[in-house]
């Protein structure tokens, strides 16, 4: 069982030629997540989603605080799921797999082929990453996260560059593998209504990096866009994140 | 067919010109916008330049005085007194000065240019000196060349590695620093090892700039080539096209010239055109797509 635990996550980016003032991307963020649930976190623009990931992926260091991802005790392996596919663009669908992949054998292109059929890609394995649509360069991310079968999946809003029906096409098999593997998951988005649809839990941030609520989703899956009570379950965290707004917008005239 | 190209474009299949239907018949647009086409059109404009050139200038030694002593030259014939044509020789000692200096200096350069974009002290270290090899003349590297190696082989080898090996290193770096950020922080989150990531992240990233250090590479050494043995060699086509212009007979050194520029014309069109055109499937655009709509 996998465990992530944040601790007073605190992260500012020094100046830069273009930006003269330090910039803290998150300010003393906490939270845990234990076992396999699909949390949420949601906030505007700059409040710190993508740098939170990084942090977690060990891409980026944290400025203050610790972030630890766990399996079992030892460090758990992450599959991170990008905003955009970032292929690379010179080698095929498949060896874009095998690249991620940490054993190389005759069972490691069944295996990433496997993946590529689960988001209904199994043609397109020897094609190049400019052959394919964005939605399809999307998907091949998606299952080269899953191929490494990491005890912790990362997902940075994965469907925000699609168009409004290959994104809820996506989300659909997104929620189907999901269902299927149970994985750990920590997943980024700006849109409310995608959150309610997949997570189990959903953490807003605000700007600044830190957390304003943290609201339990409690609905039977597998969900439907159309379903009422998921309809019902996004009116009332809608609610709540224009009530943040509202909020930091006072708080910022105050 | 179409029906197969519209269930292709429903999934987001984007259809390569390679893959895609047979070919338009010819137009005579299109067949006049040939790049062999257009190649030769631009030879004849060249030749008939030149004859223009020979009639005003009697210097000048005209298109078919040039082809005679040419053919003269390369059959091995007489070209009165007691000099014969000779070609081959001086031909083969080149190739193999030529092959045995890229040989060297490709993959060193290559090697050093990975190192130079790759790793950031040695930036500063490498950097310059890259700088100041690429910005010598390589007929300072003939004196030189001279001076150390008398009028051995090395003296022209050496002339090919020093003018490659900073075409390579300067293009390979810049193209190993443009490769995408993002891929990078792609491989560390997923933990890919370093050779692995040399191999398909920086090798296959950087490979678009090689091809063009390469070309170059292989122009501007054949340049340097052709001047050190002009000038301190007493073997090898430079020294033969220079041997004719001492001699006073400007057919054999014009002659000579020619063959220069086409023999490195062919080297890249047979050479490494198909290897480039290889290297870069993943980047095809559907050159047809017009021609397939009509
Ligand atoms: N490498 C960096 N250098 C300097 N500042 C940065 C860097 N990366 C992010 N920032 C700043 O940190 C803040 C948070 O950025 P981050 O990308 O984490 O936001 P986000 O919540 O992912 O936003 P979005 O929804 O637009 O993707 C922003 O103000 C951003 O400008
Ligand atoms: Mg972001």
């Amino acid at each position: 069982m996998a465990t992530v635990l944040i601790e007073n996550l605190t992260k500012v980016y020094p100046p830069t030629l273009n930006n003269p003032t330090q910039v803290q991307a998150l300010g003393g963020l906490s939270m845990s997540i234990t076992g396999n649930v699909f949390v949420a976190v949601v906030g505007p623009s700059g409040s710190g989603k993508t740098t939170l990931l990084n942090i977690v992926a060990g891409v980026e260091r944290a400025t203050a605080g610790s972030v630890r991802a766990l399996q079992e005790g030892v460090p758990a392996r992450v599959g991170y799921v990008f905003q955009e596919p970032r292929l690379l663009p010179w080698r095929t669908v498949v060896d874009n797999m095998l690249y991620v992949q940490d054993r190389k054998s005759d069972r490691s292109r069944r295996e990433a082929e496997f993946y590529l059929q689960m988001v209904g890609l199994s043609d397109v394995a020897d094609l190049y990453p400019s052959q394919l649509s964005g939605g399809m360069q999307q998907r091949v991310g998606i299952a080269r996260a899953f191929l490494v079968n990491p005890d912790v999946l990362l997902l940075d809003e994965p469907f925000s560059h699609l168009d409004a029906l290959t994104g809820r096409s996506l989300r659909d098999y997104m929620q189907r593998i999901w269902l299927q593997t149970r994985k750990t998951a920590l997943f980024v988005t700006h849109d409310v209504t995608e959150a309610v649809e997949l997570a189990d839990r959903i953490v807003m941030l605000r700007p600044g990096g830190t957390a304003y609520d943290d609201i339990a989703v409690d609905l039977p899956r597998p969900r439907r866009h159309d379903d009422p009570a998921v309809r019902d379950m996004q009116d009332e965290v809608l609610r709540r994140f224009d009530a943040m707004g509202a909020a930091v917008r006072f708080g910022a005239h105050a | 067919m179409s029906d197969m190209r519209a269930r292709e474009d429903l999934a987001g299949l984007r259809s390569l010109g390679a893959r895609s239907g047979p070919k338009a018949p010819p137009t005579m647009r299109g067949f006049l916008q040939r790049p062999w086409f257009i190649g030769l059109l631009a030879l004849g404009l060249l030749l008939l330049v030149w004859q223009w050139i020979s009639w005003v200038n009697l210097q000048v030694p005209g298109v078919g005085e040039i082809a005679r002593f040419m053919f003269t030259e390369i059959s091995g014939g007489s070209h009165g007194g007691a000099l014969s044509g000779e070609f081959w020789a001086p031909l083969a000692v080149s190739l193999q000065r030529y092959a045995v200096g890229l040989a060297i200096g490709v993959p060193v350069g290559a090697v050093l240019g990975m190192v130079i974009g790759g790793v950031r002290w040695a930036r500063g270290l490498f950097n310059d000196t890259v700088l100041v090899l690429l910005a010598l003349p390589a007929v300072v590297w003939a004196f030189l060349a001279s001076l150390w190696f008398g009028l051995s082989s090395w003296g022209p080898i050496l002339a090919v590695v020093l003018t490659v090996v900073p075409f390579m290193a300067v293009n390979i770096s810049a193209g190993v620093r443009n490769v995408d950020p993002g891929l990078a922080e792609m491989s560390r989150s997923f933990g890919v090892p370093f050779g692995r990531r040399l191999h398909h992240l920086l090798f296959g990233g950087s490979l678009p700039s090689a091809f063009t250090g390469l070309r170059l590479s292989f122009m501007t050494g054949w340049n340097s080539l052709l001047i050190v043995e002009w000038f301190g060699s007493t073997s090898g086509v430079g020294w033969r096209a220079r041997f004719w212009y001492d001699a006073l007979r400007y057919p054999g050194f014009v002659g000579w010239i020619f063959l220069f520029v086409i023999l490195i014309t062919l080297l890249d069109r047979l050479l490494l055109s198909p290897l480039e055109r290889r290297a870069f499937q993943w980047n095809q655009r559907p050159t047809l797509a017009f021609a397939e709509e009509a």
